[in-house]
């Protein structure tokens, strides 16, 4: 005999399931399985949808570095200078002491041409040994079914990357012309190791043997290359040669792992995943509360049952393994369920965007097939949180309701007692919310692995009910103040609120949680778009020419001017990195790319910056401090922002390392600059006697109208060299990560906010009796139908108000929090969603408080009194 | 206050029936009754005899399904709803075996609570002096689920004459307490009553407290039988109009 079948002989269990049963079909217990289910819907559904696009935004912005330590620079190695620490003889021999591998490529703009089509793209030259880590794919057939793993291309050939193929209409064998150079196309790369991810450098790749690099006469003076020595070895090795490296890399040059290796877009990426994974969490939180509300609820509506039972002699023990087992039946049935619907809306998830994202595994051989559409597997790991989630839930969340459900007094039958709860001692409560507290914070930590996370969640929740205890109960007072002078429903609704502030504040706290998770997914997600759309000003020109020579400066002049094109001055760029203010040698932190995510890394310090020289101040530029230059002597105008940054002032003496040349200026004036003009624009702005001896490239912006485009290209056609940033075509690209990332945020959004309705008819639902007595002593004591319903009707909008306004300190903290420490977004205020905050939450509250009620409210006063008394 | 002779509440042919099954169930039957102003009357009778559904009709909780009910000249069994309850709210008051107060809501905010329906600008003083009659001025702040059973009955009578009504109906006022409470909460009802100059219909199978009234009458089967004493203030018939 199983242990099903024993358990099914005994009496107790035979009334579980008899129990179960009759309050399911009646609908008795909908609001609890409705809590569970949803709960496990949320965590399984969630983890299931960001999992996998955590899993495809992942893919999408592969970093690794196909090294495990790389030596960044913008000048080759090979160019002795006196100044140089670093040299290619000196590398070399240390690592073939140490016996470490080496390789290296080259990698620039430009624009490559194909027999109709050209195209910006990233040339990446590579030596004979790369990739050092990971591996370089390549398909040699059409189809592109099978890759090999290869190394650099042969001498004469190139690889290029899928979507180049289909840009430039190009198949294998055809030729391509990079710079002086011709190519046969030998295979699509499928995978690039250490593809960088990045909007700005968005050019498909072609990869080339670093020994045909000459020959394309692509490096001049004044380039913008950059040059990656890439090493590999054993740990020990590769430390010792950290040991060795480290101390004499020079400020323009940078010595990286794969931890420190970030691009712009993978910082946005990272932060859009962070923020599914904190949806997701929100997921949670509510399901929780849900849980907790509706547990308590089965443990009222149960009392009376108990206490009969043991009026009739049960034993405590019996009870316990009546209502335990009851319980774990209700919960299994839930979270079973749970499991289904969250598969459901998962699979429909992945469905809606599987045109924006690769969210499906190429390896999954065992997906299954409905209606034609292949489902995507989803992994244990959501699974497994889903059921975690739904026993922790069911458990935790029950456990106190439960036990207090067993302790019932017998008496009971006799006098109604109340559960212990909100209005016990302080010692009681806490004992009371510790389960559900404890049990949320191993959810979260368990759920996203990141303490600060889970920390800041929970602490936010903590705010807002603190805020909520000491605000919330001087504002229900306010509000009764202002009530008592209004009219009666008023008055009622108000007095009623204030008067049962303590009983609401549970009610109050769950709203606002609600209402802040939801407004804070609000204003995060608006926070992000708006900063990743910042980068994209309108009526701006749309065409950047870079890596113009001084020779080819003229002819583009020329050009602009026969097309009648609207330009900006054409603007000459050397690099350079700033390594000391007033003989302070920069420290590491300042420059440290604080600001990297929020201006897309164009203007960061710590990096080799754009630096140019004018004559004259340029438009969009104003002096804020100090004045133009005023003689000929060698002097720098600084950008206000890295000015204020830098902490750099007016006769402050700035030190440039160029190359190996260093030079020292003071500071003259301070600019403000228009960064939304989308012309070139400097931190740095030499007088034009400290840089024109160095090796320069220009820049110049333009709008070139669509009629106009073709005449462009020819034109270009003439000056490989010279690089052509399409800005339009970026646009287009920008959005539609945007979109797809939004897309996904959407999603979530919807899940949290259905999660938060169905908390706050729960809340409803679990007062209704109170409610149901009250509104039959009302009616008794003549108060009318309308007075009746405008009071509940207020009351449930003063106390969503109220919620929502609470709400938005709330989020507003929390935001800050989120911005500050784990976003690294500049802080802002968002008093514009305090409004909504509070529209909605009493428009919200108020309707679903009136339709719950709605039944109640219509019932006639005999209707009442019979079904309360 | 009201003049003494003065009809406050009468009822022509009242009936109460309810079909179930196809079968017509009657409650009350063919109730006539009459109650002058500031004159107690206790209805009697065994459980299910229809006293509290009577008592429903009388406070115009509930309608009946022929026959006339007049409250303070009001034609009760023509209002609706809402006009019931202004009428309620104007002239009635009440009390219940079951206290029926506001768990959320202190003492002192339960016996405001008509008051404050009715707009009462004093409802605290009020509520605080009414609370202080029965004893409880130490309580005010006060749940019920912090007071006793007789506790909770003797704010529910503060509650049931803040409003100063023209009838008070007591549904079973003492059923739920033991006696020694029954009597305390019995002479405060009647003390009060006094004081106030208030007409009281009493629901009760408790016949201690039914003597107190000075009019006793039986309800047995749905219908109102003989009186155990004569009187002249209270007149009642069965079956007369039949």
């Amino acid at each position: 005999m199983n242990i099903f079948s024993y358990v099914l002989k005994e009496n107790w269990a035979k009334q579980a399931l008899r129990l179960l049963k009759h309050e399911l079909r009646r609908g008795e217990l909908t609001i609890v399985v409705l809590a569970i289910t949803l709960g496990v819907t949320s965590v399984f559904s969630l983890a299931g949808f960001s999992d996998r696009i955590k899993q495809a935004l992942i893919n999408e912005s592969t970093s690794f570095i196909a090294a495990d330590r790389v030596l960044q620079t913008s000048r080759s190695l090979d160019l002795t200078s006196e100044k140089q620490l670093l040299t290619r003889k000196a590398i070399d021999k240390k690592s073939e002491q140490l016996e470490v591998e080496q390789a290296q490529q080259v990698l620039m703009s430009s624009m490559v041409f194909a027999e109709n089509n050209m195209q910006l793209v990233e040339i990446q030259a590579v030596s004979d040994g790369y990739p050092l880590r990971g591996e370089l794919l390549v398909s040699f057939d059409d189809n592109l079914t099978t890759s090999e793993v290869v190394n650099a291309p042969e001498l004469g050939t190139v690889f290029i990357e899928e979507k180049l193929r289909a840009l430039l209409d190009v198949s294998f064998g055809d030729t391509l012309d990079i710079g002086e150079s011709t190519f046969v196309i030998k295979g699509v790369a499928t995978q690039i190791p250490d593809a960088s991810f990045s909007v700005f450098t968005s050019g498909a790749k072609v990869l080339i043997n670093i020994k045909d690099l000459d020959a394309t006469q692509l490096v001049k003076p004044g380039s913008r290359l950059t040059y990656k020595y890439l090493f590999a070895g054993d740990t020990d090795n590769i430390a010792s040669l950290d040991q060795w490296l480290s101390p004499q890399v020079n400020d323009s040059q940078r010595w990286f792992d794969i931890q420190s290796k970030q691009s712009p877009l993978a910082n946005a990426l990272n932060k859009a995943e962070k923020y599914l994974s904190l949806a997701s969490l929100l997921g949670i939180i509510l399901a929780a509360v849900a849980v907790a509300v509706a547990s308590r609820r089965y443990a009222e509506k149960h009392q009376s049952g108990v206490a009969v039972y043991k009026a009739m002699g049960a034993s405590k023990s019996y009870i316990k393994k009546l209502y335990y087992l009851h319980w774990t039946l209700l919960s299994l049935f839930s979270i079973a369920l749970g499991l289904f619907c969250g598969y459901i809306l998962a699979q429909l998830g992945l469905f809606a965007i599987e045109d924006y994202l690769p969210v499906k595994v190429s390896t999954s051989a065992s997906s299954l097939v409905v209606f034609g559409y292949s489902l995507t597997p989803i992994g244990f790991y959501p699974l497994f949180m889903a059921i975690i989630t739904g026993i922790l839930c069911s458990f935790a969340f029950a456990l106190t309701p439960l036990k207090q459900l067993v302790a019932t007094s017998p008496l009971t039958v006799i006098r109604s007692a109340n559960l212990g709860g909100s209005g016990d001692s302080l010692t009681a409560r806490a004992i009371y919310y510790l389960p559900p507290i404890s049990a949320l914070f191993a959810l979260l930590v368990l759920f996203s692995k990141d303490i600060i996370l889970s920390v800041a969640l929970l602490i936010g929740g903590g705010i807002a009910s603190a805020i909520l205890l000491a605000f919330g109960q001087l504002l229900m007072q306010l509000s009764r103040s202002v009530g008592s002078k209004s009219g009666a429903a008023w008055h009622l609704a108000l007095a009623n609120l204030q008067r049962r502030a303590k009983a609401n504040s549970v009610q109050l706290v769950s709203f606002t949680i609600a209402i802040k998770l939801l407004l804070m997914i609000i204003v995060i997600k608006t926070a992000l778009l708006s900063e990743w759309q910042a980068q994209l000003p309108e009526h701006a020109p749309n065409t950047f020419l870079v890596n113009i020579a001084q020779d080819q400066v003229n002819e583009v002049e020329q050009f602009v001017k026969q097309q009648n094109l609207v330009a900006s001055d054409v603007y000459a760029v050397v690099r350079g990195r700033l390594t000391a203010i007033n003989e302070d040698k920069i420290a590491k932190q300042v420059s440290k790319e604080a600001s990297d995510g929020s201006d897309n890394g164009r203007k960061g310090v710590g990096r080799e910056l754009n630096l140019t020289w004018r004559a004259q101040l340029p438009d969009e530029n104003t002096i804020e401090q100090g004045a133009w230059w005023q003689d000929n002597t060698a002097q720098v105008s600084v950008e206000q922002s890295i000015a204020k940054r830098l902490n750099v002032g007016l006769g402050d003496k700035l030190t440039f390392q160029l190359g190996s040349e260093q030079f020292t200026v003071p500071v003259t004036s301070i600019r403000k600059v228009n960064w939304q003009s989308m012309q070139p624009n400097f931190y740095m702005i030499f007088s034009p006697q400290v840089l024109s001896d160095f090796p320069a490239s220009y820049i110049s912006s333009l709008h070139v109208p669509l009629d106009k485009k073709k005449s462009m290209q020819r034109f270009l056609a003439d000056y490989p060299t010279i690089s052509v940033i399409d800005v339009d075509a970026m646009i287009v690209q920008l959005r539609k990560v945007i979109d797809q990332v939004s897309t996904a945020v959407e999603f979530i959004l919807v899940l949290v906010v259905f999660a938060g309705c169905l908390v706050l008819i729960a809340q409803v639902q679990a007062s209704m009796e109170e409610r149901e007595r009250e509104i039959a002593i009302l009616r008794t004591i003549g108060a009318k139908g309308r007075l009746l319903r405008n009071s509940v009707l207020l009351e449930f909008v003063a106390l969503g108000a109220i919620a929502g306004l609470m709400a938005s300190v709330a989020m507003e903290l929390t935001v800050y929090l989120l911005q500050h420490y784990l976003f690294n977004m500049q802080t802002s205020f968002h008093f514009e969603f305090w409004l909504l905050g509070i529209l909605a939450g009493g428009g919200f509250v108020g309707l679903v408080g009136v339709l719950s009620c709605w039944r109640l409210l219509n019932l006639s006063s005999v209707a009442l009194i019979r079904r309360t008394m | 206050m009201n003049s003494n002779s003065e009809i406050i509440l009468e009822t022509q042919s009242l009936a109460k029936f309810v079909t179930i099954e196809g079968k017509q169930l009657d409650l009350l039957h063919n109730v006539n009754f009459t109650v002058e102003a500031g004159q107690t009357i206790a209805i009697v009778g065994s459980s299910g005899s229809g006293k509290t559904t009577l008592l429903s009709i009388l406070a115009g909780l509930d309608l009946p399904s022929s026959g006339e009910v007049y409250l303070k000249s009001q034609p009760m069994h023509q209002l609706n709803e809402e006009q019931r309850s202004q009428v309620r709210a104007d002239h009635v008051g009440f009390i219940f075996q079951q206290f029926l107060l506001i768990n959320s809501l202190t003492a002192l905010e339960n016996v405001m609570l008509p008051a404050e329906l009715a707009n009462d600008k004093d409802a605290q003083a009020l509520a605080l002096s009414l609370l202080e009659k029965v004893g409880l001025s130490e309580r005010v702040n006060h749940f019920p689920s912090q007071l006793s059973g007789g506790e909770q009955q003797r704010v529910a009578i503060a509650r049931a004459f803040i409003t100063q009504p023209d009838i008070l109906f007591a549904d079973e006022p003492t059923g739920n307490l033991d006696k020694n409470t029954s009597t305390y909460i019995t002479d405060l009802l009647f003390d009060l009553n006094k004081q106030f100059g208030t007409t009281l219909v009493l629901v009760t199978h408790d016949l201690t407290l039914a003597q107190r009234c000075q009019k006793q009458v039986q309800m047995q089967d749905g219908k109102l039988s003989e009186p155990q004493l004569s009187s002249t203030e209270v007149t009642f018939s069965t079956e007369q109009t039949a």
